[in-house]
């Protein structure tokens, strides 16, 4: 008991996103129950009625009924909402233990409730009603988390950041969406809570996101603003790209019968010249950086890997050392990132 | 990889010089191109048409060398499902298209950015049968690694001037 208690008091010092993230975590394993939980709700929810005020004897008792209902639960279950949120899916039908934190005790109550919105949800077609209870639920959140029974919010936390308190009948229609895959959503106050567009939302974010991996990426993104702007300087730079390596290899081709190359002679001195834009010791090479005209870059003429790494230049020196170990020196100095 | 400052007097090595994903990129790459077109150079009898084969070579070369990639197993398939892959054909006709309609500003705001999204996926090889989503990611790295790519082939085209 001392420990529940001791437990439940560090968690409420955890920042709020926190405590959303682990409690999503627990969601899924309540979202198991709750399907179970439908058929014993009104025990259950007597029970929890009952220990409404004592957060910690309700704990208790949720976590021992909890456990029993566990056992029960078994593959059969399958909220089959058939739609397109896959986590949903997933996190309905995963049959992990339903290994239950006494935190979630009150959004255990809250899905008990919850069952013929999750049919609702599954046809999609009684979305008004769960938007009306998520907003009380938004409210009741709110509520909960400035109280110290905060429990009843962190189901529905991972749906919407929007004040709340916790009513025993949320909507978990939002929060059986694709919160549970981790993707965090904030619904700001009085923006639309509903399934829809929610993951939406989602998916705009992180649409967004790579659109700014990729403004990093393409040069010369950053002044223009807005989406279409963005994506017309990104297909111009791949078609450059192209293009230029269209012609580089029609270069190759002519050159090909003077190919001499010798790996270990493909070098550094190439490579340093375009990594650092330095002279090239030993060979007028610097006409590379402005030769090929095709892109639209900076002055240097050659790619802006350079620019990338203002920090760091690498020294000419004859090289002596073997292609492999030149091209090291060199490569290290680019910051690229296959980042997703 | 740690990277550290250098002063120009200081030369940098990687420590962990196979995890310099643009090195291995371009190291993969040079180490499949610049044998290819050895083998092309000696097999080739005068009188056949150099450009597409070196082309052919050039794209199989990049997508050997970034198979981690969604993109360059689809250009592998069509490299090998075909001896002439054109994966840049159509460029010149897509930046008439797109400067077209970037003169007709503010009409279909959303359709503009679908269409040009449209655009995009079919630049990448394999773009057309992606999600956006997926798409634009892999636009990313695809983009890493022509970038690449051209640095390898100047390289490769100085070397022999």
């Amino acid at each position: 008991m001392l420990e529940g208690l001791v437990s439940q008091e560090s968690f409420m010092d955890m920042s709020v996103l926190e405590r959303l993230k682990w409690v999503q975590q627990q969601q899924q394993q309540l979202q198991q129950v709750v399907s179970q939980s439908s058929n014993n709700s009104p025990g259950l929810f007597q029970i929890l009625q009952f220990h409404g005020s004592n957060n910690d004897e309700l704990l208790q008792s949720t976590f021992s009924h909890v456990q029993m209902l566990g056992s029960g639960f078994g593959p059969n279950y399958n909220m089959g909402f058939g739609s397109q949120h896959e986590a949903m899916d997933g996190c309905i039908s995963r049959t992990s233990s339903c290994h239950m934190e006494s935190v979630d005790a009150m959004g255990f109550m809250l899905k008990n409730n919850e069952e013929n919105r999750v049919i609702a949800l599954k046809n999609k077609r009684k979305q008004e009603v769960k938007t009306s209870e998520e907003e009380k639920a938004e409210k009741k959140i709110k509520v909960e988390i400035e109280t110290e029974s905060s429990m009843k919010g962190k189901s529905n936390m991972s749906i919407t950041e929007a004040s709340s308190d916790t009513s025993k009948e949320t909507s978990k229609g939002a929060s059986e969406n694709q919160k549970l895959d981790y993707i965090h959503v904030r619904a700001r106050r009085g923006q639309a809570t509903d399934r829809h567009s929610l993951a939406e939302r989602a998916r705009r974010e992180k649409i967004s996101k790579k659109m700014k991996y990729l403004q990093d990426i393409v040069p010369g993104c950053n002044k223009v603003t807005g989406k279409a702007g963005m994506l017309d300087e990104i297909i111009n730079y791949v078609q450059c790209l192209q293009r230029q390596v269209e012609f580089l290899s029609m270069k190759l081709a002519v050159l090909n019968p003077e190919l001499e190359i010798n790996m270990e002679d493909v070098s550094a001195k190439q490579f340093q010249a375009y990594f650092t834009n330095l002279p090239v010791v030993g060979a007028s090479k610097q006409s590379i950086m402005v030769d090929v005209p095709l892109f639209p870059l900076d002055q240097q003429g050659s790619l802006d890997l350079s620019a990338i790494n203002p920090n760091q230049t690498t020294s000419i020196e004859a090289p002596s050392a073997s292609w492999e170990a030149q091209s090291q020196n060199l490569y290290n100095t680019s910051s690229f990132g296959f980042q997703y | 990889m740690e990277r550290q400052i250098i002063n120009k007097k200081k030369r940098v090595f990687s420590l962990e010089p196979n995890k310099n994903p643009s090195a291995v990129f371009t190291r993969k790459y040079t180490r499949h191109l610049v044998p290819a077109l050895k083998k092309l150079n000696m097999n080739k009898n005068s009188s056949q048409t150099n450009q597409q084969t070196v082309k052919h070579e050039v794209d199989m070369a990049l997508a050997l060398s970034a198979q981690e990639f969604a993109w360059s197993r689809f250009l592998l398939q069509k490299l090998s499902s075909s001896k002439n892959p054109t994966t840049t054909t159509s460029s010149s006709s897509n930046r008439i298209r797109i400067l077209e309609r970037s003169g007709k500003e503010g009409g279909d705001e959303d359709g503009e950015i679908e269409k040009k999204l449209k655009e995009l996926q079919k630049l990448l090889p394999g773009g057309e049968e992606m999600s956006v989503e997926e798409m634009l990611s892999e636009i990313g790295n695809y983009i890493k690694c022509l970038e690449l790519q051209t640095i390898a082939l100047k390289s490769i085209v100085q070397e022999t001037t």
